[in-house]
């Protein structure tokens, strides 16, 4: 009888772990979405706000045998909720001419790739079950895979191909975007702020063009949220996947 | 009669190596079974989690710290039962506490597990995330090996301890490359 309760508890483990993975696939919106719809889910059809899916019932179990029996009972019946991903990431590019910020706000995702220069495109798309693929202006093109640690994939703006693995930033650390409107045209800033406090940042002159060209950036005061380019100051917005600013 | 002793083995096999073959080979192929599904299945990045917390690296965090803890007791346990404690002699439910702190800790460690494995998968893309990706597999692995001998009598004295340093090492090192970077990155928090 002793001798069986170290298997036991290795059975009761495993079971345990097998319970929570089935409960995972059911939850899964890849699997049968009915009743399981979560953010990524939702965000086939519509970008969707957070919700919280009600999970099986077997998916609560926690598993503490009181004899060494292989039935685990269930002390601490635990809700259980889907996370979707809210978050900004950001970080050099491969070969480090320049950087890439993607802030995903549930299903909701804004990309921005720079080099400080005249390399620069903006994406926004659907973030789905892990997945980014986003198009922007001049044939750029955004593919990534992401969790809750760091997004990894490919970006092409203005004919050049850059590969990333970028980690998740907390402010001050991120991506800033910055609108005005000036002489009747929209100009459109971008900074991305690493987490050693280096920025890159562009600015689109003509933003509203199909095809607009960009130089860089005066510096952003991330303070302050403003960058001044002669007489022209620029206000900043966090472009934030935490809180959802700049969607 | 001379036939059938002639059909025996000829001579008596190492039986420490003979005893630990089998739970080692089982205990490699869960390592394994675990780093390759991590490896194949596409990580979807969500996975159901427990209500209460902030986000599920916070969830993780706070099970693994849990387990950790469990894991350490579980040392000072043994410590005690194999007389290693000077003055200290080991009171009768010390067997008690040793067993239920390590299933503790390992129930603790399975569902953080799951969520790695559905969730993020097995991953290289830092030192930091490929050690624990690496660790994380081979724990599951080696508490398998440690539950697999532990009923087996005859064992020399010094293998339970050494499984279990070696289950107790993975399990701090896959807690320092996850919980501990979490909470040094975002700051302690539910």
């Amino acid at each position: 009888m002793r001798r069986n309760t170290p298997l036991i508890t290795l059975l009761t483990g495993a079971a345990l772990g097998v319970v929570l993975l089935v409960a995972n696939m059911l939850a899964d919106p890849s699997g049968k979405p009915a009743s399981y719809s979560t953010a990524a889910a939702a965000a086939t059809s519509a970008p969707a706000p957070a919700n919280s899916a009600p999970a099986s019932p077997t998916s609560a179990t926690e598993s503490s045998p009181a004899s060494p029996a292989p039935a685990p009972a269930t002390p601490s019946p635990t809700s259980v909720t889907t996370s979707p991903v809210k978050a900004t990431y950001a970080g050099r590019v491969g070969g480090g001419g320049g950087s890439v910020a993607v802030s995903i706000h549930d299903s909701q995702a804004i990309a921005y790739v720079c080099n400080g220069s005249t390399v620069e495109a903006w994406f926004k798309g659907t973030a789905v079950n892990g997945v980014l693929i986003m198009t922007g202006k001049n044939h750029s093109h955004f593919s990534a895979i992401y969790d809750f640690g760091k997004v990894t994939g490919d970006v092409l703006a203005h004919g050049t191909d850059y590969s990333f693995s970028v980690p998740v930033v907390s402010k001050p650390s991120g991506l800033y975007r910055a609108t005005a409107v000036v002489r009747g045209a929209t100009i459109k800033a971008g900074w991305i702020v690493l987490s050693d406090g280096t920025q890159v940042g562009s600015v689109e002159p003509f933003s509203t063009s199909p095809a607009p060209t960009a130089f860089g950036a005066p510096a952003l005061d991330v303070a302050t949220g403003t960058a001044r380019d002669g007489n022209i100051v620029l206000h900043a917005v966090a472009v934030d996947g935490a809180t959802g600013s700049g969607f | 009669m001379t036939t059938r002793q002639d059909a025996l083995p000829p001579a008596r096999a190492n039986s420490t190596t003979a005893m630990l073959v089998v739970p080692c080979l089982i205990g490699a192929l869960v390592a394994l079974a675990l780093g390759i599904y991590g490896k194949v299945h596409h990580p979807t990045g969500v996975a159901i989690n427990i209500a209460g917390f902030s986000s599920p690296g916070s969830v993780k965090s706070w099970l693994a710290t849990g387990a950790t803890v469990f894991a350490i007791i579980q040392v000072g346990s043994a410590l005690v039962m194999y007389g290693k404690i000077p003055r200290v002699t080991a009171p009768d439910w010390i067997g008690g506490l040793h067993r239920w702190s390590g299933r503790i800790a390992f129930f603790l460690a399975v569902p953080v597990a799951i969520h790695c494995l559905y969730a993020l998968g097995f991953q290289q893309y830092s030192t930091r995330v490929l050690i624990h990706s690496l660790l994380g597999c081979a724990f599951f692995g080696a508490f398998t090996v440690k539950m697999l001998i532990l009923p087996k009598r005859g064992l020399p004295g010094w293998v339970l301890p050494v499984v279990g340093a070696v289950v107790f090492t993975a399990l701090v090192i896959v807690w320092f490359t996850s919980a501990y970077w979490f909470f040094s990155t975002f700051g302690i928090k539910r």
